[in-house]
């Protein structure tokens, strides 16, 4: 059985998702991330309210995520944060 | 004897070097993380920064204000209060570093606190530690001190001494994390043994603060080692 993704790789595998594709429909996105709807619907909110992406309307009412500046940043630097949670187990 | 000789002669200026030592190895610490904390909003991070900025905070006003009465800009009669706000920083210090290593077990990632430094969990800590200064303070006394820190290190020790034995990945802090644990439990055993049988003598508290140093030495390295890492 495979092993439980830890929360910051799970963030880590959306904002990839997110960032290869520069702009990305809801439904693709919880596809790519391999969460069941509730638990995508979680950590969407929670990575809007840390803005780490941002959700764009179009005219047509067509909703899309892309990656924040902050969210960027979080991607160049994830090997030092997992390696900083993972030698101090926070 | 020589080296401790000296340290004794010269002890009054070399407290101030001492705690502010300690207090600019705190501040490089909080600053490493606090960095990596607004990054990745990890509560761990957090916890673990609060700890020694508590810490830094704790040494500096000890030290710096122990060299002041010394040198008469501080009324000695006033010591009592900066012995309880040095108390208050350091216990605080100590359930915030322990707290880091447990928080997952007790909060929730969708938590979101917007201050890690009051909130309900952190208010009991705030209401420990009042405790434990309020009884040393009416008793004259260390004791709740020394035992609230002992039970404190002695658990961080075996959470540390678990991590280090579980990590599969064998990355290199674990192992220093638990030495740095361990020797800060020994570290408050000493210190409750200095003021019980040997009258603060000046050669086991000269051994306190060269382990205490380590121990902060240990997690600097720890900190500058892992936020240097470049994949």
């Amino acid at each position: 059985m495979a092993k439980k993704r830890e929360r910051l790789e799970v963030i880590k595998d959306i904002l990839i998702s997110i960032r290869d594709n520069r702009k990305i429909k809801p439904t693709r996105l919880l596809y790519s991330s391999n969460l069941s709807p509730q638990m995508f619907k979680e950590y969407i909110n929670e990575l809007i309210r840390k803005s780490f992406i941002k959700l764009d309307i179009d005219d047509k009412e067509k909703k899309t995520f892309s990656l924040t500046k902050k969210g960027q940043e979080f991607l160049q630097e994830y090997k030092v944060i997992e390696n900083f949670v993972e030698n101090f187990g926070l | 004897m020589y080296l401790y000789d000296f340290i004794v002669l010269n002890k009054e200026l070399l407290k101030p070097i001492y705690g502010l030592l300690v207090g600019i190895i705190c501040g490089i610490i909080v600053l490493r993380t606090d960095k990596l904390f607004h990054l990745s909003l990890h509560q761990g991070i957090r916890y673990f920064r609060n700890a020694f900025f508590f810490y830094g905070i704790a040494f500096i006003i000890r030290y710096l204000s122990g060299a002041l009465t010394f040198y008469e800009y501080i009324n000695p009669d006033y010591n009592f209060i900066i012995n309880i706000i040095f108390e208050f920083f350091l216990i605080m210090a100590g359930f915030f570093l322990i707290y880091s290593l447990i928080w997952k077990k007790l909060e929730s990632p969708k938590e979101n606190n917007r201050s890690s430094l009051f909130n309900i969990r952190i208010l009991v800590f705030y209401i420990l530690t009042l405790i434990i200064v309020i009884l040393d303070y009416i008793w004259d006394v260390y004791y709740f001190l020394f035992a609230s820190q002992i039970i404190l290190f002695f658990f961080a020790t075996i959470i540390s001494y678990k991590n280090f034995s579980e990590d599969v990945k064998k990355h290199t802090f674990p192992k220093f994390y638990f030495i740095a644990m361990f020797l800060s439990f020994i570290v408050w055993i000493l210190n409750a043994l200095a003021g019980l049988f040997f009258e603060w003598s000046n050669i086991v508290l000269i051994n306190i603060y060269s382990i205490n140093v380590l121990i902060f030495l240990i997690f600097l390295y720890g900190v500058v080692k892992v936020t240097n890492f470049n994949g």
